[in-house]
């Protein structure tokens, strides 16, 4: 028996209902100002939502294409909202990609050209006048992702960003069209809002009349129009 | 799910789950994440133990499980102590096969996922929004639930002194053996939380590898069917 060394290990055994009490309380704060925080962002970003939808739908109906990616978590949650166009539960399934899908091009981008170029390089390759770039990011300024939003702006791509504490680049850069900000200084909560705005982002595309034609079949969609006939007609 | 809340019974299991996977943790666990219908979750769940965004957190050893066999994946890369956690619907049929072996491959589960909910001990922790959309586990809900588990389980590593593993559950009171899982190797060789071991099959011949029996005492001593 240790315990007349260390009394305090028992009292801590019994700390343990306390500490529970307190991470469980602990886990409803957060979980409230994660709430709070998805409410005033979707206010605040309503307008930009609204006008992201509809040339986003619009792009969509002329056959344009989506293009998401990120670095770290936010990589995952863009893969997240590219599979959400993709393969919806209940609506009409839209041409998305994540660029952080292949292995493969990502470390032979970034061993052979520097890690900045990874997604840029990809819409170089991939991407036409009348496609869409969305970045998510809780900064706003990683390099990589500005650099993507330089080509695909250059490119005649629609550029949306996600973006949290004051926007970073994005909420500056000419070459970001929406920018999203989530006004916080946790990299958590800001993502956990920029999901919610990427749901309703999805759900305003499928809202749009554009979409509504798309469903139906009834819209002339134009899959392999060349780049310059597509933006001719969009612009 | 309604934004904003978190009822008292899941931030309960939330807590519960956190001290129990940062026990695992301080024992030496890797934690193994699935998520077949929407694998980005793993990934993310990964990335936040392995490289956190707060700096001066521990790194901790957190892995995506992915392609087209988990059970196979699962059955290769979990050892005795480590713990899976899956992000999925309960009727996600790799998740509920992965999770029924958890038990002879010795780990501890979680589950995470939203709709109807998995049968009673499904898993060791169930975390659980019941909203019904198809759509949800792209709302940021469960970003959530796996940002709360890796934020209670990083405070409780602030309590060094409740990190050490409980007492094990009761025990046959004649031969102080349990009822444990195993998962037949090959003939007469059983997986279970503490290792392969020679265990009479005799009573549930004939068995291949992968089938699920209850060991005690040696003897395999009833079969465990899906």
């Amino acid at each position: 028996m240790t315990d007349f060394l260390y009394p305090f290990l028992d009292a801590q055994e019994r700390d343990q209902d306390a500490l529970l009490r307190d991470l469980a309380a602990s886990a409803r704060a957060k979980a409230a100002e994660s709430g709070a925080l998805r409410a005033s962002t979707l206010a605040a970003c309503a307008d930009a939502l609204a006008r992201a939808a509809a040339e986003m739908a619009r792009r969509f109906a002329a056959g344009g294409r989506l293009f998401c990616f990120g670095n770290g978590g936010s990589s995952t949650d863009a893969t997240t909202l590219a599979d959400l166009f993709a393969r919806p539960p209940g609506h009409v399934p839209l041409p998305a990609w994540s660029l952080t899908a292949d292995q493969a091009i990502l470390t032979a981008l970034g061993n052979d050209v520097g890690f900045e170029l990874v997604f840029a390089r990809q819409l170089i390759a991939r991407a036409a006048a009348g496609d869409i770039a969305v970045a998510m990011s809780t900064s706003g300024s990683s390099a990589d992702l500005t650099a993507a939003f330089r080509e695909a702006h250059a490119r005649g791509l629609f550029t949306v960003g996600f973006a949290g504490y004051d926007g970073g680049r994005f909420a500056t850069s000419p070459d970001v069209d929406v920018c999203f900000t989530v006004a916080s200084q946790s990299v958590h909560r800001i993502q956990e809002a920029q999901a919610l705005l990427g749901h309703r982002l999805w759900q305003a595309v499928h809202e749009e009349p554009a979409m509504r034609e798309l469903a139906t079949g009834s819209s002339a969609q134009h899959p392999i129009a060349s780049p310059t006939e597509r933006s001719e007609g969009e612009r | 799910m309604t934004v904003g809340t978190l009822d008292q019974e899941l931030a309960a299991d939330l807590a519960a789950a956190s001290l129990v996977l940062a026990r695992r943790f301080a024992a030496g666990a890797t934690l193994w994440c699935l998520a077949p219908s929407w694998e980005p979750h793993a990934q993310h769940v990964a990335v936040e133990f392995v490289h956190p965004v707060i700096v001066g957190k521990k790194a901790l050893p957190a892995v995506a499980l992915t392609g087209p066999d988990l059970v196979a994946a699962g059955r290769v890369s979990v050892r005795a102590g480590d713990v899976v956690l899956a992000v999925a619907g309960a009727d996600d049929p790799q998740v509920r096969d992965v999770l029924r072996r958890a038990p002879a491959w010795g780990a501890t589960t979680l589950w995470i996922g939203s709709g109807g909910r998995p049968p009673p001990g499904a898993a060791d922790h169930v975390l659980w929004l019941d909203d019904p959309d198809p759509a949800l586990p792209a709302t940021g809900g469960f970003v959530l639930l796996y940002h709360l588990l890796w934020e209670l389980t990083h405070v409780c590593f602030e309590h060094p002194g409740l990190l050490t593993e409980q007492a094990p559950g009761s025990v046959c009171i004649t031969c102080s053996d349990e009822g444990r899982l195993g998962e037949v190797v090959a003939p007469g060789r059983v997986r279970t939380a503490g290792g392969v071991e020679d265990v009479s099959t005799l009573l549930v011949d004939p068995v291949a590898p992968g089938d699920l029996v209850l060991v005690h005492a040696g003897t395999a001593i009833t079969r465990v069917d899906p």
